[in-house]
This record gives structure tokens, sequence and C-alpha cells, in this order.
């Protein structure tokens, strides 16, 4: 036999050493393991991410970040009646809900989209899927109808009702979003179990777009001494008695898109409410525990949200391409265009190459989330294809049928009780690497527009100052970047290697 | 430890130092972040006052004209105590010092001092200068035939054009002809001032558009010698450059420590994660690099050595990489509280990278650098 004929058993056993195609070849796998009509969505959500940068986001984007530094009271309302008129808030809950329907493998080029032209506003756009992603990962179908039928209602009523994640408390940052530190967390937040529902006492911080948000899908321990274990969910809506928002940060950048204080003095939240509860006998007695099982969600709700992190910090290291790049036709330095210096065509070309090598890495990310990760199910070709052709109302006369428990049953079978931990570690993996490399690729190319720019780089009304504040956002929030890079060595490097330990 | 070890430094400098680091301390710190609001709140007024009572707008202006005489490694010493509190101050400073050094290479070129005397808040009050533009950036503006009125033209991205009285303005004759320095009153009625602009750091350090029209203007040296002025300034103000990044540095790095200690994060104090050591690490090395090139420029600027001019643009080019990578990581071991402006971690980045583009953007300044070194070496 000639050596480069190979046998079937023999391949087989090559492509199962590492990497394996199912962990770094996700992008090549939809090829031929998602429906072909896949990438109509992906064209039809850049082309309304275009046409709402260019008539909506552009023309007042820095007019509201200058708005924001006058006023740290103001809150852009109007645009957020604008995304709704959109649709934008529906435009990617799948129509089951009465959304959209455009698939989530189009969010991604979609969010990098609205976040190349001003990544505050596209922000509150943006953190509205975080909080969707937030949620959906309880799999609890009863309170998922109900918060997204509700966000579609609202936002066809002219009054949008955004959803919003709220996890980071004063004294619990970085360890309360990772899984292997939960453990030491220092919240402080109470959750006391009463008659219908619970007591929730505490404050939350960092939650972006929390003043303009309507659902908050707010995370707690239960139990201080084991709170991955006793980890617990609500859906709390704006009026909830005893709920309230503080101030919110005076930040750096991405000024559009607020960072809240919500505080809980109080406040009852019923049981309908709960979307996920660690200490419910489902979870506690399962095969795999609490701790698996939430460990699990945090990676579903992080690897997709991550994934958007990233998205977002492709979009504003293109706003600095493209920021510099018209900058440099236009621009003389030393009598010529500055197009026209060699040192200024290989900045830009490093940028581009920036830009694109971000992009790649992120619709990796996505292709792993549609093969094996939160969105998985949804890009089964025979569920696709039948959640394309039926029509709404269909779903609407489902409503019932989601709602029930047999549902969250079945969804709690599929995503935790036989959910395998290594697509749970290529999904998680891969939305830390996208996440810090993206970041950090973006914070390169704010530096290099500011380079190639010079004086006028450093001004607020030629945008690229605006991206090197809003990037530095990137590096920290959904973890710090060094979190994330630990949590995708834990995920791609040491699960193979017996011996390693973590957080030492 | 200072840009230039203390030990070395005479009695009289020692004491400029200590007097910036007070003079900081009690003038600087407290209401830093609301400082910072500028141009939505008040300008630091007080602060730009006094800076001039206690002599810092004289430190490099020859002792003849009233000023104490001493070159820009000593300016550079203030600048770097200054901004490890708040690095807008020393942008005015530094604006100042520039527009002194343009006037010392007039007059050491020229041999002649007259124009000092036109200037009536000469070592009191800032002098403006487009100081993040190099001229091959900007358009100068022209001069009518009689040789003094500036017919017509615009500079943007003018430091303290709107709170000083004099500005260092150049022009051309013509379209293609080599440029000049000259001073202008900002007082003058052909004079506009933009409204302050919003910029990422130094916001209390103002900048604004300024156009001028039909403006009496006065010639600083020789006619055609600009570049040369502007090539000397550049190298002794590249001490400066540095500086202020240095010390920008060692204020990200010192609060950097305390944070450290005090926060705890996954059942520890977060200095005791070796990810966060290595972060401190890396900071630290980048301070103590950019303070020993810094250092042997000094030095080498006070001895006279040949070619001390290269080691100062070096200090400057390179500290610029290393105060941005600093300071980022300085707020990247705040998390989520160093992007807020409860802390001061997020204005040092800025800071950190508008004073980067002091003296022209960074890649040209690389270009003309070689450009020089091939020059000499032919």
């Amino acid at each position: 036999m000639k050596p480069y004929r190979i046998s079937k058993k023999e391949k087989l056993s090559l492509l199962s050493n590492r990497p394996r195609i199912e962990e770094v070849y996700n992008g090549l796998e939809c090829q031929h393991r998602i429906a072909s009509n896949t990438h109509k969505d992906v064209e039809t959500a850049i082309a309304i991410g275009r046409k709402f940068n260019n008539e909506v986001i552009r023309p007042i984007a820095l007019e509201i970040d200058r708005k924001c530094m006058e006023d740290h009271n103001y809150l852009p309302h109007e645009f957020v009646r604008k995304a709704a008129d959109w649709g934008l808030f529906s435009l990617f809950l799948p129509k089951m809900f009465g959304g959209g329907g455009l698939n989530f493998y189009a969010i991604y080029p979609f969010m990098e989209e609205i976040s190349s032209s001003c990544a505050g506003l596209g922000h509150i756009v943006n953190v509205h899927y975080c909080g969707v992603a937030t949620l959906f990962p309880s799999m609890n179908m009863n309170v998922i109808t109900t918060v997204f039928r509700d966000v579609v209602k609202s936002e066809r009523q002219g009054k949008p009702r955004l959803c919003t994640i709220v996890v980071t408390e004063p004294e619990s940052g970085t360890d309360s979003q990772e899984p292997l530190l939960n453990q030491y967390s220092k919240a402080t937040s109470n959750v006391k179990r009463v008659k219908g529902g619970y007591i929730v006492n505490g404050k939350k911080i960092f939650i972006s777009s929390g003043h303009l948000s309507y659902w908050h899908i707010a995370n707690f321990f239960e139990d201080k001494s084991d709170k991955l274990g006793s980890w617990i969910q609500f859906a709390v809506p704006n009026g909830t008695k005893g709920f309230s928002f503080g101030t919110h940060e005076n930040k750096m950048g991405q000024l559009a898109c607020c960072a809240s204080e919500l505080l809980f003095d109080d406040c009852f939240i019923p049981n309908k409410l709960i979307s996920a509860r660690a200490l419910d006998p489902e979870f506690k007695d399962s095969e795999k525990g609490p701790r698996w099982v939430c460990h699990t969600i945090v990676d579903h709700v992080t690897g997709s949200s991550r994934t958007g992190t990233a998205a977002i910090s492709t979009g504003i290291a293109r706003n600095a391409y493209e920021t510099a790049l018209e900058y440099a036709r236009k621009k003389r330095v030393a009598g010529e265009l500055l197009i026209n210096h060699q040192w200024a065509q290989i900045i830009l070309s490093d940028m581009y190459r920036n830009v694109n090598m971000s992009r790649t890495v992120y619709m990796e990310s996505a292709a792993t989330l549609a093969l094996r990760g939160l969105f998985k199910l949804l890009f089964i070709k025979p569920i696709h294809h039948f959640i394309k052709i039926m029509p709404r109302w269909y779903f609407t006369l489902l409503t019932p049928i989601m709602k029930s428990r047999l549902a969250t049953w079945a969804m709690r079978q599929f995503y935790f009780h036989r959910y395998p931990t290594e697509e749970r570690n290529a999904a998680s993996g891969w939305g830390s690497a996208c996440k810090y490399t993206c970041s950090d690729l973006g914070v390169i190319n704010s530096n290099l527009a500011i380079d190639l720019m010079g004086g006028d780089g450093i001004r607020h009304d030629h945008m690229a100052e605006k991206c090197f504040r809003d990037i530095k956002l990137q590096q920290i929030y959904e973890s710090t970047n060094q979190v994330n890079q630990m949590n995708m060595f834990y995920c791609l490097i040491g699960s193979g290697i017996p011996e390693v330990e973590y957080f030492k | 430890m200072n840009a230039i070890n203390t030990d070395a430094l005479s009695a009289e400098r020692q004491a400029f130092a200590e007097l910036a680091k007070d003079f900081s301390a009690k003038k600087l710190f407290e209401n830093r972040e609301e400082h910072d609001r500028y141009p939505f709140a008040e300008l630091i007024t007080d602060a730009i006052r006094d800076a001039g009572v206690v002599g810092f707008y004289g430190v490099n202006l020859p002792a003849d004209f009233g000023g104490v005489g001493m070159n820009a490694g000593m300016v550079a010493v203030i600048l770097e105590k200054i901004s490890e509190i708040d690095a807008s101050l020393a942008g005015i400073l530094f604006s100042n010092a520039a527009a002194l050094e343009i006037l010392k290479a007039a007059a050491e070129s020229a041999g002649e001092t007259g124009i000092y005397t036109a200037i009536k808040t000469l070592g009191t009050a800032p002098i403006a200068f487009p100081m993040y533009d190099s001229p091959d950036e900007i358009n100068p503006v022209m001069l009518s035939k009689d040789g003094g009125t500036i017919f017509f033209g615009k500079i943007c991205n003018f430091a303290c054009g709107n709170i000083a009285d004099y500005a260092v303005v150049p022009v051309r004759k013509k379209e293609g002809h080599p440029y000049s320095y000259y001073l202008v009153d900002l007082n003058d009625k052909g004079v506009t001032k933009s409204a302050p602009l919003v910029t990422l750091g130094l916001h209390g350090c103002p900048m604004v558009d300024i156009s001028i029209e039909k403006t009496p203007a006065l010639l600083i040296g020789k006619e055609g010698e600009g570049a040369l002025y502007f090539r000397a300034m550049q190298d002794r103000m590249s001490l400066c450059v540095a500086a202020m990044l240095l010390g920008i540095m060692k204020g990200s790095l010192k609060d950097a420590f305390q944070y450290t200690n005090d926060r705890y994060q996954g059942g520890r104090q977060i200095i005791d994660w070796p990810l966060v050591r290595m972060m401190l690490a890396n900071m630290a090395l980048d301070a103590k690099a950019a303070e020993a090139i810094l250092s042997m420029a000094c030095q080498e600027l006070d001895a006279g050595v040949h070619g001390w001019e290269q080691t100062a643009q070096a200090a400057a080019i390179h500290a610029a990489e290393l105060a941005v990578r600093a300071t980022a990581d300085g707020v990247q071991l705040f998390g989520g509280n160093g992007y807020t402006k409860d802390y001061p971690q997020e204005k040092r980045l800025r800071d950190a990278r508008q004073a980067a583009n002091l003296l022209g953007m960074i890649p040209l300044r690389k270009v003309n650098y070689i450009a020089r070194i091939i020059e000499e070496m032919a």
C-alpha cells in the first residue's frame, strides 16, 4: 500500500489524536452538518446591520457619546425605541417564541456590524441578546416562553422590554463568573426561600444596560458554603416590589450603554420566575450532580456571550481601521497623501489583517456553538427546516406545550443530562479563545489608528480616540482576558492532561 | 527613583524635584477625577496659575530673561513628578517648555534675543504650542507679502490655545517654501479660537483649533529655519515626553500594587495570584526600562555626549510603547473598577496614549529617526 493510501480505521485513529476535528475544525464541519441555507440569514443580518448603521447609528454616534460625557444621567431611550422600531430586539429570537427567527449563527456578524459604527449604542442591542443567552441555558421553557414572548409583544407595541444579565457584585467580580472559583466568591447578596418564592437582598453592579432593560436575568447563590451547587437564577421584571436601580458607573468608554447598579431590598420573587435552581431534585439528584449542571449552564452562557464580545471587538477593530483608512485618503503628510506613504500602507495592512483574523476566530467559535454549544439543537437539520417552514401562528398555538414541564424536561435532557463534557469544553474554550484574541487585536488596531492619525487621532470628533476608549472594556468584561486564558487552558489544553491542576 | 538618579542632581535640581512632588500632591491630587471632566467642568486654573508662581514656566528660560536657566533635562524631572499624580498640568508645562526651546534654538542660531522681550508674561504663564503635530503634519499658516502679518490660516490641535496669551506658530511664505516660526499674540482681534476640544486624555491641558487672519506676527530667529528649530526642540523635548510617560507609568504601578493588595478574589489577595504577579512584573519591567533609557539620555545631554539626541528620541518613542502597554495593564489589574472614573487608572491609560502622540505621529518620528542616522552615516 502506498503511504498516502490510508485505511478507514487508520484514518479514524489518526483523527482521534489532538487536535481533534470536533475541537478545532467546526467551521469545516458546519459545511455538511448544518443546513445549506444558513448563510442566507447571515447575509440578511449583515445587510440589516449595515442599513441600521447608515440610517441610525452613524449619524448620532459621536453626538450621543459626547452627550453622555456632558451629562452622566443621560440615557439614550430614543435610540432604544428606534432599535425597537427596526425590530432588532426580537430579530434573533426563534420563531417559536414569535421572534424574527434569524439564526444564531447570524447574530455574531450582526453584532460586528452594529459595533463597527458605535460600540456603545450597538452594545444596547447586543447585551439584550446576552440577557437572552443567560436565560436560554436554564432551559426552563415556561419562563423562557413568558419572557421572550413578552419581549416580542412589547417591541411591537413600541414599548421595548430588553433583557440583561445580572451577575457581578461589589466584592465578587471575576470569581462570580468562573465555576472553578465560585466557591471562593465573597458575594454578599442573600436569597431566602419563603412561601411562594424567594426574598432577595443585595446589590448587583456593572449590569450592562441595566437602566434601559426590563427583564433582569439575575443569578445568586442560596448556600454560601456551596455556591456553585446552590446557584439560582431569576427573571426579575421592572416594577417588582423591593427592586430598584441605583446609580450607573462613570466609565471610560462605551458610554451610551450604561453599567448599572441593581438594588434588591426584601425583593420578593415568585416561584414562577425562577428559571433554574441547582438545589431542585432534578439537578441535585442527577447523575452528574448540581455542580456539573451549573458549570454547564455558566459555560453555555459564557461560551455564547464571549463569542458576542469577540464580535463586538471585531466591530471596534474595524471601526478603527475604516476610520484610519478614510483619514489616510485625505490627510497630507510631508507633502504626500498619507495613504501613499509606504509605512502607512503597512500599518493599514496590519489593521486589515487584524480585523479579518479576528472575524475568523469568532466565526469558528460560532460554528462550535452551532454544533456543540448552546445553539446545537436549533442547527440539527430537521429541526432547523421545521422551524423555518412552519408559520409563526403555528408556534403560537403550541405555546401551552412550549411552557409545559415536558418541554423543559426534554430540553434539559438534551442540554444537560445527555450533554457530553467534551462538547461543553469545546464551546466554552473557543468562547474564551475568541474573546481574548479579538479584544487584544482590537486594542492593537485602536492604537494603530491613533498612531496613524497623530494629533487628530486624539480628538473626539475624529472617532479613533472613541475606539480606543471603547475597546478597553472588551478586555475586561465577560471575565477578564486573564480568566479567559485560564478557562481556555482548562477546556482545550488541560482537559486531556490528568495531572494538571488549576488556579494554584 | 527619579528619571535621573537624585544623587546625581545638584541641590537646586533636587529642590525643584521635591517642589514638583509637593506641588502635585497639594494642588493636583485632590479632585483629580473631577478636574479630568474638562471641558465639561472647571479647568484647573488655580494650579495653572500657581505653577507660574513657583517658577515652573521658567525652568528652561535663560536666566537673563528671568528664568531658571536650566535645560530640558530639568523640565523632564519636574514633568515626571507631576505626571505621577496628574499628567494634565505636565501637558501645559510641556507646551510652554517646547515653545521656549524653539525660542532658544532661534536665539542660538540668529544671535538675537529680542523676541523674549516681546512676551509680557514670559516665565509666569504658559505659551501655546501645537505640540501634538510636527510641521510635516500641519499646513503652516501663510504670511502676507510685507512679512509682518499672518495673512490667513488655521492650525488644529493647539495645546493651551485658549489659556495662553502668546503662541509659537509655524508659518510659510508660499506653498512649498520652508517654514519659519512666528510669535503671535493670541488676544489679537484676528485670532479666532474654537470651543475647547474634547480629547482622549490630558483633559486639564486644553486644546483648541485656532484660525488666524491678518494678525501681526513676529519672526522667531531666521526666515526659513523653522525645521532646524523644530528638530532642536524635538531632541530636547523628547526627554520630557519620556519623562511624562514614565511618571504616568509609575503612578499606575504604584496604585496597582495598592489595589492588588487590597482586593480579594478567588479566596486570596489578588496580588497572590501568579498571573497578577506576572502582570505587575511586566509593568515594573516596562517602567524600569523607560527609566533606564531616559536616565541615560539625560546624562548624555548633561555631559554633551555626541549622539545624545538619538538616545533622547529613542527614549520618547520607546517609552510611548511601554507606557501605553503598562497603563493598559494597570487598568486590567483593577478589573471593572479600573474602567471607571472612580479610580485613576483609566485616566492614566488615556493620558499615556495622548502623551505618546507628543511631538508628532509616532511612525513619522521613526521614519525621521532612521533618516537622520542614515544622513549622519553618509
